[in-house]
């Protein structure tokens, strides 16, 4: 037990699921509060509603997290990154492009795009400064290709993006088994645990042999698998697209990954906590709306949420080190 | 004596080269771009995006980042707007007040909590947008005795009362920051926090000042804009940390805290303004410039990067809660650099 102090590897530990565990009970807490003061809470129109507003954020949260991990803090591009994806996909399948063809061009883009970022991050540049500039100059390039219009697929339309399986969403399968996949990635495989070394004790790990400059990079390649995702299932389900689609998912998504527990400096995190705190998000939301609350009064209380979860992990993070 | 002074003046030569060469593309390219009109053009960014610099700054030297800006901004436009029955002094000042307390208190429990400020402010950042919505009741807001602002539109040669109050808050911050002890303990904390606490520096009051500092011109800069246009909407400003973030660093503000003073913030500016007023007036969108902007923060910062021959790979904000010790030949790069 010790010895783990230094290297805290993602899975394991009991303490390390305590936060997971009082954000399962919050959002138990809440769910019951909310079917109490709420007769609509628990339908399951509403459920589907709430899953569905979940996946797009939890996706992102889920893809940004082992980023966050290796000590590469958050990406500001978020929201523009998903938009350029969604743009290019609608306007690919518009062009008359097969789906599938349209849907490796943009994965693979994004990846560019996004590799490109964890070069330069990987050098030792500032990643929120970073992804600040390149949100701000994928914006600028989108908005100025498209002449700030609105993208179509036209005579193309996708269906596929509202449809169901056996009830359930689209996007929440998707949401699902990427949640899976990348937290199977992240507690299984040797790349995992290398990118929670990194986060955890960057000095340690160069030490051992792990090369940061390849970690950053995967984390920035896996990040935008789940930006292209997010981008392609909004495309489909809306069959256009404009340079200021995804206004707030740059703020969800680092919301939800913090509820979710995963530390902003890296090392503490899974990708199974960020996928929790967006459903946790999600749910309040839910609940403001049955209620009646405002724009301004959702946001307020998201913003609190966040504050609070992240002083009361911080807080008990804290006093587990001291120990 | 004079190699002194010259060695004093060698980290503002190449902001200062890189604002000369703008202006005089800008200009080259731009009849409408030219004389004491441009003069006037290029101050007026100061009570918005230099304010904003200015507070961002100010939490850059202290090695931490105040990601609320934007929304600190158009909550105080918020409220000057609500408070203008008030007078147009006394509203900018209650506005400017709000930002000032509450940027102490989010400083003292970053300070307290031993928090990254990074987390902590992204939280306030959805909170304050949110208290923003709130006070304006999810819609814009206007002035409704409009003629109390006038004189925010006289113009005295090159300033109006905006810009006055802007360089009067930057001279401020200067000495402040340079003579004061609490402002000497912001660069302490910045340069070598572990150090700095060790030699006496207390690890709180330059998080409280510097946060205060940074809300309070955030807060300042949204109520000047507000007052001015006569209007306040609770989605404005989101933008004003890119631009604000982007000035710092054009004038050569370190990300890795310590170093720069409120020249550079000032060269920034200029070099930004210039490129984006520049651009308007040549026909430009406002999401070119946007462009612009992010492309010349990227360069600055590589540039910052390969000039120092970095052998530090520790980014701002990680290494201010690790702790930072430098080695002295690197510190003697970075000066140079």
């Amino acid at each position: 037990m010790r010895f783990s102090e230094t290297v805290r590897l993602p899975a394991g530990r009991l303490w390390d699921w305590l936060p997971l565990a009082i954000i399962i009970v919050l959002a138990l807490a809440g769910i019951i509060v909310a079917v109490i003061i709420t007769p609509s809470f628990l339908t399951v129109d509403n459920i589907r509603a709430i899953l569905r507003n979940a996946s797009i954020v939890g996706i992102v949260a889920v893809a940004m997290t082992p980023m966050t991990l290796s000590g590469n803090f958050v990406s500001l591009a978020i929201g523009q990154s998903a938009m350029l994806a969604m743009v290019c996909f609608v306007a690919l399948v518009g062009d008359g492009w097969p789906q599938p063809l349209a849907i490796i061009v943009v994965v693979a883009g994004l990846i560019v795009v996004g590799v490109m970022q964890g070069v330069i991050v990987a050098t030792g540049l500032n990643p929120i400064i970073t992804t600040l500039a390149a949100g701000a100059i994928i914006f600028g390039v989108v908005t100025e290709i498209t002449g700030a219009g609105i993208v179509r697929t036209g005579d193309y339309l996708i269906g596929w993006g509202s449809s169901t399986v056996v009830g359930i969403p689209i996007q929440v399968l998707i949401f699902l088994i990427f949640t899976v996949v990348v937290s199977i990635l992240m507690s299984r495989t040797v790349l995992g645990r290398e990118t929670a070394l990194v986060g955890a004790n960057r000095a340690t790990a160069r030490i051992s042999g792990i090369s940061f400059t390849r970690v950053t990079i995967l984390a920035f390649a896996i990040f935008s698998v789940g930006l292209a995702i997010a981008g392609i299932l909004n495309g489909a389900a809306f069959n256009q697209a404009t340079s200021r689609s995804f206004p707030n998912l740059t703020i969800d998504a680092i919301a939800a990954l913090l509820v979710g527990g995963t530390a902003i400096q890296g090392g503490h995190g899974s990708p199974l906590r960020s996928a929790g705190g967006a459903l946790f998000i999600a749910v309040i939301s839910s609940m403001m709306v049955l209620n009646d609350f405002s724009t301004g009064g959702r946001l307020a209380v998201q913003g609190g949420v966040v504050v609070a979860v992240v002083v009361l992990l911080h807080e008990l993070r804290r006093r587990r080190e001291v120990r | 004596m004079f190699a002194h002074t010259l060695d004093k003046l060698r980290p503002y030569a190449l902001p200062l080269v890189v604002l000369l060469i703008t202006w005089g593309i800008i200009a080259g390219i731009t009849p409408s771009f030219r004389g004491v009109g441009s003069i006037f053009a290029v101050l007026e960014g100061f009570p918005l995006v230099g304010l904003a610099a200015l507070g961002l700054a100010v939490t850059i030297i202290a090695g931490e980042l105040d990601l609320s800006v934007g929304s600190m901004a158009a909550l105080a436009a918020v409220v000057a707007v609500l408070t203008s029955p008030t007078g147009l002094v006394p509203c900018i000042l209650i506005a400017t007040l709000v930002g000032v307390v509450f940027g102490a208190v989010q400083g003292t429990l970053i300070g307290y909590l031993r928090i990254n400020s990074l987390v902590f402010t992204i939280g306030t950042l959805i909170l304050l947008r949110g208290l923003t919505y709130i006070a304006s009741d999810n819609a814009p807001i206007i002035i409704q005795n409009i003629t109390i602002t006038d004189p925010l539109l006289d113009r005295y040669v090159v300033f109006s009362i905006s810009s006055i109050t802007a360089a009067t808050v930057f001279i401020l911050a200067g000495l402040f920051l340079t003579y004061t002890r609490w402002g000497r303990e912001i660069y302490a904390i910045g340069g070598a926090r572990n150090e700095a606490i060790a030699a006496g520096v207390p690890r709180i009051r330059p998080l409280t000042v510097s946060f205060a500092i940074s809300a309070g011109c955030a807060s300042l800069a949204g109520a000047l804009a507000a007052t001015r246009g006569g209007s306040a909407a609770p989605q404005n400003y989101a933008d004003l940390l890119l631009s604000g973030a982007a000035a710092a660093l054009l004038g050569g503000i370190s990300l890795y805290g310590g170093r720069g003073t409120v020249i550079n913030v000032a060269l920034g500016v200029a070099v930004l303004t210039v490129v984006a007023t520049g651009l308007a007036a040549r026909g430009s969108t406002a999401y070119l410039v946007q462009l612009v902007t992010g492309a010349l923060l990227l360069t600055m910062i590589a540039i910052e990067f390969l000039a120092g021959r970095l052998t530090i790979r520790d980014t701002i904000l990680g290494a201010g809660l690790r702790g930072r010790s430098r080695g002295p030949e690197d510190v003697d790069s970075r000066r140079e650099g």
